[in-house]
């Protein structure tokens, strides 16, 4: 009798573990308490027009995000993000007089070559893929600032503004296309040979060697996708907003690699995905939108942000699951 | 066995092969000494690049031993902006003792961070730049957003030999002390077998997970203790602009003095002679008439190549890079 009982309450016990605090749930468990939260704190913040103003704030970083995602997911990392997304909406607005809209695909293209080069430095050279990104990104800063000069500039071609400000079903387009690129990133990821073999190599890359992955070639690629789409997110964002300095620094990475850890997608790699990195955009920009109503400043919020990070990564890494891998 | 290899380093071209950063060193000298030759080699500027490179050495000597593990700790900058900001704070309570405030915090947070790293895996890299953020938003909190002047520390920079800042004079004990440690103590030769192989030298019995943390713990201490004379040296207000270069030149020294990102090689010693080239042509390119963006760039190029000729190492094939 008492077995019995000792056997139903493990159960219990071990349902709640697997059910609430395992680490694919936990963002939703973490959604459902910040809306809880900050709808209490602040009556308004469901609103349409409090929806209308997340939607704008959420959307380039979602496209961005789903690119660190495919990094993070192989088991590296991209710190150059957000620089390539300066970069790519600076573009935009300098030489949208002399090409019109073909300046998105020569944007693009030249986001994707800067991923390339990331790409090359971390497959072919062997260099870490933190410190590559890193040095890529204090380079392409440096070519932001000596092409802008240092001046606002301010984008007044009505055609590419109306890319993301035209309002569909009541809602800008630019989430549209950000839905529309989330989507495709996760087709990309969850049923095509190019994502399974981003999984393997994060899984155990060694085993993914040998069992005949081209390492070095997918490495490259995956580089690139996240330039592309960290590219493609500075042209949203420059359509967005038609304007206006890009926050600067490695500062503003912490969100956006706090958005993809509590997505669920482990920093150890081979787990989560560009589908999880959703519900963590919309948790760290539902907080983000949350605190900024509340009058909380830029630096409270870089401080919550930070101890958001590391808890969510930490909460998202099975610990068992991996004793023996070393953690550098 | 130490008697063989003490000889052979004695010869010139060894010495030169071991560390190939001196024929860059000097080749610069001789270099920015022709292109400018009135302003190099004067002693405004002389002292100048040794004020830069106490900065730069100073901060790079805790993180150094971390890099020999190669794991990587970006939150030094953090430990002095938020130290200086405790010290605002204490000083009016308890006076010139409150300058003990830095070791103490940089060794408490070592420990939580290397806690942190070791018993939860976080990779060391993102948990340190969290941190570093964090300590950032601390600073800027407290200070209110305010450049806070702290008075009553100028002792710390009064000139004693003309023409030698005094913060050089301070740092000597504080590099002496990381060297002997690194190259005299039982800690340093673990760290150089952990660095070189983790799982070897866990097979070997050494407590890994015990080491890692004393690595952390004596990054902070001695990124606090540096931040002592750091603090002075660089203003003496409470630092609250926060700018990347300030986190990527240091590491930059230690890449350049031969510490490479995957660890069991180089040391303290050899970021003097990273930190040194560094000032260098830091000064060179601030002589030159190009601008502050530019300058900017040819750092990160430096970055990237330095690493890159750093991870060629033939030891490293095979070794999976993340």
């Amino acid at each position: 009798m008492s077995l019995s009982n000792n056997n139903e309450k493990m159960s219990i016990g071990r349902f709640i573990s697997e059910t609430v605090a395992s680490p694919t749930r936990i963002p939703f468990v973490v959604v459902i308490a910040v809306i809880l939260i900050f709808q209490l704190m602040n009556p308004t913040f469901l609103s349409y027009q409090g929806l209308v103003t997340l939607v704008y704030s959420m959307s380039y970083f979602l496209i961005a995000a789903c690119g660190l995602t495919f990094v993070v997911m192989m088991g590296s990392f991209d710190f150059s993000s957000i620089s390539v997304m300066k970069f790519s909406a600076l573009l935009c607005v300098l030489y949208i007089d002399d090409f019109g809209l073909w300046i998105i695909p020569i944007t693009l293209l030249c986001c994707a070559i800067i991923g390339f080069v990331s790409g090359f430095l971390v497959a072919k050279l062997g260099v870490p893929s933190f410190m590559a990104t890193l040095g890529i990104s204090i380079v392409v800063d440096g070519i932001s600032l000596l092409m802008s000069k240092g001046f606002l500039h301010l984008m007044e071609h009505e055609g590419f503004r109306s890319i993301s400000t035209t309002f569909i079903a009541g809602i800008p387009s630019v989430f549209h296309w950000s839905i529309a690129i989330w989507v495709l990133c996760a087709v990309l990821a969850a049923t095509t040979p190019f994502g399974r073999r981003t999984y393997a190599i994060g899984g155990n890359a060694r085993a993914a060697v040998l069992s005949g992955i081209n390492l070095d070639s997918q490495r490259i690629q995956v580089f690139m996708l996240s330039g592309l789409l960290a590219g493609a997110a500075g042209v949203f964002y420059m359509s967005q907003l038609g304007g206006g300095s890009v926050e600067i620094g490695g500062q503003m990475m912490i969100p956006l690699f706090a958005s993809v850890v509590a997505g669920g997608t482990s920093l150890r790699g081979g787990t989560g995905g560009p589908q999880n990195t959703l519900l963590g955009v919309i948790i760290i920009t539902w907080i983000q939108s949350g605190l900024r109503m509340m009058g909380t400043g830029m630096e409270t919020q870089m401080v919550i942000l930070g101890l958001i990070a590391i808890g969510m990564s930490i909460a998202t890494t099975d610990r068992n699951k991996f004793r023996r891998v070393i953690v550098k | 066995m130490s008697m063989v290899n003490r000889k052979k380093s004695l010869t010139i071209l060894s010495v030169v092969k071991n560390y190939p950063v001196i024929i860059i060193f000097f080749g610069l000298i001789i270099l920015f000494s022709i292109l400018y030759h009135q302003r190099f080699l004067s002693p405004a500027n002389l002292t100048a690049t040794l004020r830069q490179f106490i900065t730069l050495m100073l901060f790079s000597v805790g993180p150094t031993f971390v890099m020999l593990l190669g794991s990587m700790d970006q939150s030094f900058i953090g430990i002095w902006m938020l130290g200086s900001a405790f010290l605002w704070l204490l000083t009016p309570i308890i006076g010139p003792v409150a300058l003990l405030v830095f070791p103490l915090f940089g060794l408490v947070s070592g420990l939580c961070i290397g806690a942190i790293h070791v018993k939860l895996r976080i990779p060391s890299f993102i948990l340190t730049l969290s941190v570093l953020i964090i300590y950032w938003g601390l600073t800027a909190i407290i200070s209110k957003g305010n450049p806070r002047n702290v008075p009553g520390y100028s002792f710390l920079t009064d000139d004693i030999i003309p023409f030698v800042p005094t913060p050089l004079l301070y740092s000597i004990p504080i590099i002496l002390l990381s060297v002997f440690i690194v190259k005299r103590t039982k800690l340093g030769t673990y760290f150089y077998a952990i660095g070189s192989n983790e799982e070897g030298a866990r097979l070997a019995g050494i407590n890994v997970e015990k080491y890692k943390i004393v690595a952390f713990a004596l990054s902070g201490l001695f990124s606090g203790i540096g931040s002592i004379v750091l603090f002075q040296h660089l203003g003496g207000t409470v630092p609250v602009s926060f700018s990347m270069n300030n986190v990527v030149r240091p590491l930059i020294a230690i890449i350049l003095g031969g510490t490479p990102l995957s660890g069991g090689r180089g040391g303290p010693q050899r970021t003097i002679l990273g930190a040194l080239t560094f000032s260098v042509i830091y000064r060179g390119l601030y002589l030159s008439t190009l601008g502050a963006e530019v300058i900017d760039l040819i750092v990160g190029l430096i970055l990237i190549i330095s690493i890159v000729i750093s991870s060629k190492g033939g030891e490293l094939r095979g070794v999976e890079v993340a």
